[in-house]
């Protein structure tokens, strides 16, 4: 299981949940930006990490190897209101080379350590308002993911990554909590295992961060709960971390609080990275 | 006198073409009379990496070349420097996008490496002299035996080292410290085989099955279409990863062996 390297014979799907409630608006540490902006520039650069990997041929198009979606929640800057809504270009699952194609715009990359010059395309824009409907999230997001896997049967299951600072406050939704949104998300497979929903918990505060842990403890609410709906990391994924000399426990889960971006882009590296990079 | 006579062998992986293979090899059964060694090199691009088919070549006829590097220290750093320069000089005056803008800047190319040379095959002291950074691995087979393997890398532990050629300057570094180097003592009849890391994970599970059988297999393979006929099998069982595979063998003999077929 979760042995499936992603392919153009059978890429793999990766969708991110991105919380756009009002209180994405709050400082992310020292950033001297807002959570939401952090949440964005992730999101941003895992694109960029998704399409570079897909990048094969000098002045070729990306190669069909993932399939990927983001799912805003919270304010909807399209419809307008609260609710769910897609956010690359309005449209649930889009293949990669089409995310390749088409950013909203290309910005001078703003990070110290970048080549002087350098540019960097954009396809999230950060947003903000109204509550946090998060089990309407992984239930929208769960009925493309489940179209997905079922047209995808020989590929590594979907990964979902939600992005979230605070309380769900949708739960019960539709007749369902958010443990049982998760676990019917989570119950969705291919032949190669079930799909991973990970979680990344942003917060304003100045405490340690912690990731990939194997246990809840010690973790702020909703930490306990976040961590609980988080899939185990699958040896694969472990694997890869370790051969990249990072320590993790047995059993760690794809789960990671308060996390600076440096840590952030680790977990997304980590989280949507399944097998060696040559089996391709 | 033992002479050295190499053929390579190599399929892509399946659901590519072929001129999507993205490792390499070269070999050189070296001239005793002008005093030149054999010279073996297998290169393996990233899947990830930059323009990974130009790389390995460039890695791949560099090795090979009059110019190639001593396989020391020294000799290597040389020559990586030397790549990498070269590979710098080449880049694109434009780029068709934004994003393989940034992945020649941010991330470049990388292969991993098995260098080799012979010496001394006119005396009593043959000898092989390797270099590697990655699990690209030589398989020393004397009699239907392995000897060694170099890097003496486990089954469980492919896929997992993050050493290789890199174009980036801030890889010399990490090169250097991840540079393994190793020699041993040749005579006729023996193999040398080197093997990508798909190729040579499976190598290493069957010579703990039946080495014999294996070896002596691979040590008549005559033919590429025999070659693929085995990948196709052991994929398909599921006993070998889905990945571009080369073997390069060296075999030591004392007469020129008989007719080889390559179909290129």
């Amino acid at each position: 299981m979760y042995e499936r390297t992603f392919s153009r014979t059978n890429p793999g799907c990766i969708v991110f949940l991105l919380d756009r409630s009002d209180s994405m608006k709050q400082p992310w540490q020292s950033s001297g930006g807002t959570l939401a902006e952090g949440a964005t520039r992730a999101v941003n650069k895992i694109l960029l990490d998704l399409c570079v990997k897909s990048a094969k041929e000098v002045g070729g198009q990306a190669r069909h190897y993932f399939d990927v979606g983001v799912f805003g929640y919270g304010a909807c800057p399209v419809a307008g209101g609260e609710g769910v809504e897609p956010a690359l270009g309005g449209q649930p699952i889009v293949p990669i080379p089409q995310v390749f194609d088409s950013p909203l715009r290309v910005e001078t990359d703003p990070s110290v350590d970048a080549v002087a010059g350098s540019r960097l395309p954009v396809w999230v824009e950060p947003v903000f308002g109204y509550r946090t409907p998060m089990c309407q999230a992984i239930a929208t997001a769960g009925e493309h993911v489940f179209g997905w896997a079922a047209s995808h049967p020989d590929s590594f299951p979907p990964i979902v990554i939600n992005i979230t600072d605070g309380m769900v406050t949708d739960s019960p939704y539709d007749g369902a909590d958010l443990s049982e949104w998760a676990a019917r998300l989570t119950s969705i497979e291919t032949r190669d295992g079930q799909a991973l929903l990970f979680n990344i918990f942003l917060s304003p505060t100045v405490a340690p961060e912690v990731l990939f842990p194997a246990t809840a403890a010690g973790l702020p609410e909703p930490g306990p709960e976040l961590f609980a709906i988080s899939s185990a990391l699958p040896a694969s994924m472990i694997a890869n971390a370790r051969g990249a000399r990072m320590e993790i426990a047995d059993g760690g889960r794809g789960f990671v609080f308060n996390a600076g971006l440096a840590t952030l882009m680790w977990f997304l590296e980590i989280g949507t990275r399944v097998a060696d990079v040559r089996d391709r | 006198m033992i002479l050295a006579r190499s053929v390579c062998f190599w399929l892509e992986k399946l659901g590519s073409v072929a001129t999507e293979w993205e490792d390499a090899a070269a070999y050189h059964d070296g001239d005793p009379a002008a005093g030149v060694a054999p010279r073996y090199v297998v290169v393996d691009g990233a899947t990830e990496a930059y323009d990974a088919i130009r790389w390995v070549e460039h890695l791949a006829g560099s090795f090979v070349a009059d110019t190639g590097p001593d396989l020391t220290p020294t000799g290597l750093r040389t020559w990586f420097e030397q790549v990498q320069r070269l590979w710098a000089a080449e880049a694109p005056a434009r780029f068709a996008t934004v994003i393989e803008e940034h992945k020649f800047h941010a991330e470049g190319s990388f292969a991993t490496f098995l260098g080799c040379r012979l010496t001394g095959l006119d005396g009593p002291h043959a000898r092989w002299e390797a270099a590697a950074l990655g699990d690209t691995v030589l398989f020393h087979v004397r009699a239907g035996r392995l000897l060694l393997h170099f890097p003496p890398i486990g089954v469980d532990g492919f896929g997992l080292s993050p050493d290789g050629i890199g174009t980036r300057p801030a890889a010399l570094g990490p090169m250097l410290r991840g540079l393994e180097l190793a020699s041993g003592e040749v005579r006729a009849g023996d193999v040398l085989f080197i093997a990508t890391d798909a190729l040579a994970h499976w190598l290493l599970l069957e010579a703990a099955r039946d080495e014999a059988s294996l070896w002596a297999a691979l040590a008549g393979l005559d033919h590429d279409a025999a070659f693929a006929a085995i990948v196709a099998d052991q994929r398909a069982a599921g006993r070998m990863h889905n990945d571009d595979v080369t073997l390069l063998r060296v075999r030591l003999v004392t007469a020129e062996p008989g007719a080889l077929v390559v179909s290129l």
